[in-house]
């Protein structure tokens, strides 16, 4: 039950710079996803937290603990790692129960432990197997067991569904947050994929390049998003960004589009010469009638079923619309489109940063 | 993983696989077969031109085999047991230290000041040439030469000393460049070095210690480097959620690590095993009543009274069939896919 607190962490390896500047406090109890394209340095960020990385500067505490020299073993995290990494010559059984046969837990403990964690997660017809007779899930299964076990202060997970087939890794989403509402533990969970992390987290740390972009629960992400990469990683399909300029109070898109700027999207005042403004494919009005318009030239129709993915572009940029099901468009037809005003986003080109809204 | 099985090739194809490994298959197989039927051959089969079956177009007799267990031609009981003795011993100690060293070469990172090894050269040499000059015995200069040399370079290892570092990769070249050069480079040096042990006061030549330690010492390069390459092959991760489990590290050595390379580990012994039962050079160097081994009996069927055929022939099957046993029940530990289930 700790707070874990990174205070201006960084790691490179040979002179490569892969974290700088990291500060993140994580509540107790609190459900935070790291979340970042590939090789932003989450894996790292989280072995650091562990131990198995030492932190090349900064300071890491686990309540009011300072840990940052501390060995692994010393720090009381539990951690299930992206491939999972069991024992293979043990059963499922010896693999739960090692680690706590090891401090030497009196016996009657560990069978009561092992009963409880085969019962949560599903294992107990599987106990005696060793994990090569074991399907991915289950395997998955026996990796969180190891962790459950150890009732450490901190979990740690690595992308654990990354191996898992779509249906089992949205089984096993609602599982671990379940887990998560019962054990009331705080848990540090890396993945690459937005969806997970939104719809796990009670904070969502979007990070890119090494650095923490955002961090915000998950709804601010998709509401408020901080920057343009925030923006334009969170969500499915992506952010809409159309090229252009403010100035009074009114945005002129580089494909010829103008429209006023309600003021609670832009403080009042606000010029800037190279501007984006950015627009959710799901925030596309249904009838174009307001006056932020923009023409589409249609290159895919994606049906999905309750709603339709029109892929094309407007101007020289890529834009995507989800429009009714129920509207007939062709590939190469040239569509209007609204945008719902109330919606959209505006950045500063050159920083990337949004600007400031009005109240 | 299998890749594939003979099926798949067309019918020509397969007909060349199967006599190719037919054909591969005589050739190894037919020297052993040789020696067995010789060795139930007499001189007057044996001169009289080749023969191939017995009672077909010889009659066998169990002289030869009644030679060698009654030790007429020399005490092959005997010669068994030392190389057993001392094979077992040297195979055990080698793959046991070597093991060890090999997992702390893959796992943790060693650097080296190359001065801190140079000192090392330089103070043993010189150590034992001056204290020579100045009077001492060559086995207490020797001894006290290495010995500060090692403490010296012990404590430089640990400075931060200028010039280049070596790393685990220079670390395991040295080890590896030990074998490079011919082992009768060092067997001279080796039989001086025991003589000089032996004047002192200690007896390395012919005892069991001096033939084992000289076999540990050469089998020690190959175990470190076989064996660096199947902890490498580990998935770093499982030792890591041990780690991070709080398992201390000679438990993860003993219950995780060992156990996943048990196959590498079984074929290493046998390797090491395998080269001290074979080994003559050492053997014929550093022993001649006590604690010669069988290769040593092999050949001197050779010299006694002419070529012996069956002579040569039964002591050879004595030294190749207790191998063939140690494969046999070896060999199942061999097997791979110790792995699977592990990860991913
Ligand atoms: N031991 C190492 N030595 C050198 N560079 C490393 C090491 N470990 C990681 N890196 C580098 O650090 C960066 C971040 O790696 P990290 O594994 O943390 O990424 P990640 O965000 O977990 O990516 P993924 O989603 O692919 O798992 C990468 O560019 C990687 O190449
Ligand atoms: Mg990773």
């Amino acid at each position: 039950m700790t707070q874990v607190t990174l205070e201006n962490v960084s790691k490179s390896f040979n002179e490569t710079v892969v974290i700088s500047d990291f500060n993140l406090a994580i509540e107790n109890k609190e459900f935070v996803v790291l979340v970042g394209p590939s090789g932003c340095g989450k894996t790292t960020t989280l072995r650091m937290i562990a131990g198995l990385e030492q932190a090349s500067g900064g300071v890491i505490r686990f309540g009011e603990r300072d840990v940052t020299g501390l060995r692994p073993g010393k720090r009381n995290c539990a951690m299930v790692f992206q491939n999972y990494a069991l024992y293979p010559h043990m059963t499922v059984a010896q693999n739960i129960t090692y680690g706590m046969r090891v401090r030497g837990a009196p016996e009657a403990e560990v069978k009561e432990a092992l009963a409880n964690a085969a019962r949560i997660l599903d294992l107990e017809p599987y106990l005696d197997r060793l994990p090569k007779k074991l399907s991915g899930g289950q395997r998955q299964r026996v990796a969180i067991g190891r962790a459950l076990v150890r009732k450490p202060d901190v979990y740690l997970f690595d992308e654990p569904l990354s191996n898992l087939d779509a249906k089992l890794r949205i089984e096993m989403r609602v599982e671990i947050r379940d887990l998560h509402r019962r054990l009331g533990t705080t848990i540090v969970y890396v993945t690459h994929d937005q969806v997970e992390a939104m719809t796990m987290a009670d904070r969502v740390v979007v990070m890119n390049e090494g650095r923490i972009e955002q961090a915000a629960d998950p709804i601010t992400l998709y509401r408020e998003p901080a920057n343009l990469f925030v923006a334009g990683f969170i969500g499915a399909p992506s952010m809409n960004f159309l090229p252009g300029a403010i100035s009074q109070g009114t945005f002129t898109g580089a494909d010829g589009c103008s429209f006023p700027i309600p003021p609670q999207r832009l403080a009042s005042g606000t010029d800037c010469a190279k501007a984006v403004c950015g627009v959710r494919p799901e925030h596309i009005l249904a009838e174009a009638s307001g006056p932020a318009k923009v023409k589409q030239k249609v290159k895919v129709v994606e049906p999905l079923g309750p709603h339709t993915l029109q892929v094309g572009m407007v101007g020289d940029v890529q834009f995507t619309a989800q429009v009714p099901a129920a509207r007939k468009v062709s590939p190469d037809d040239v569509v209007e489109l609204g945008l719902d005003l109330d919606e959209l986003h505006f950045f500063d080109a050159a920083t990337g940063k949004v600007l400031p809204k009005g109240s | 993983m299998r890749i594939g099985s003979a099926a798949q090739f067309g019918p020509v194809a397969r007909g060349f696989v199967i006599g190719g490994v037919l054909a591969w298959a005589f050739v190894t197989l037919f020297p052993f077969y040789w020696t067995f039927v010789t060795s139930f051959k007499n001189l007057r089969i044996i001169v009289g031109g080749p023969t191939y079956f017995p009672f077909i177009d010889f009659q066998p007799s169990v002289h030869g085999w009644v030679e060698l267990f009654t030790g007429v031609r020399g005490n092959m009981f005997k010669n068994l047991a030392n190389s057993t003795i001392v094979g077992v011993s040297a195979a055990v100690v080698a793959t046991l230290f070597g093991t060890m060293a090999a997992y702390a070469l893959a796992r943790y990172r060693f650097r080296v000041p190359l001065l801190a090894g140079l000192a090392f050269a330089v103070i043993a040499i010189g150590g034992y040439v001056a204290l020579t000059e100045l009077g001492m015995g060559r086995f207490g200069a020797i001894s006290l030469a290495f010995a500060v040399a090692l403490a010296t370079s012990i404590v430089l290892g640990n400075l931060k000393l200028p010039g280049p570092l070596l790393g685990n990769e220079d670390i395991i070249f040295w080890f590896i460049s030990q074998r490079m050069f011919p082992p009768i480079v060092s067997a001279f040096a080796l039989f001086l070095l025991y003589s000089e042990f032996g004047k002192a006061g200690f007896k390395m030549t012919d005892t069991y210690l001096g033939l084992t330690l000289c076999y540990v010492a050469f089998s020690l390069p190959i175990v470190v480097w076989l064996m660096r390459d199947f902890f490498e092959a580990l998935p770093p991760e499982v030792e890591e959620a041990a780690i991070v489990d709080d398992v201390p590290v000679w438990r993860i050595f003993l219950q995780i690590v060992l156990p996943m390379v048990m196959p590498g580990l079984a074929a290493t012994f046998m390797i090491t095993l395998a080269f001290v039962w074979n080994e003559y050079l050492f053997a014929l160097f550093l022993t001649n009543t006590q604690w010669q081994t069988l290769p040593i009996l092999v050949a001197s069927q050779i010299s006694q009274r002419g070529d012996e055929w069956w002579a040569l022939s039964t002591a050879a099957l004595t030294a190749i069939v207790p191998m063939m046993l140690v494969v046999w029940l070896l060999g199942r530990l061999m097997r791979s896919g110790l792995m699977l289930g592990s990860i991913k």
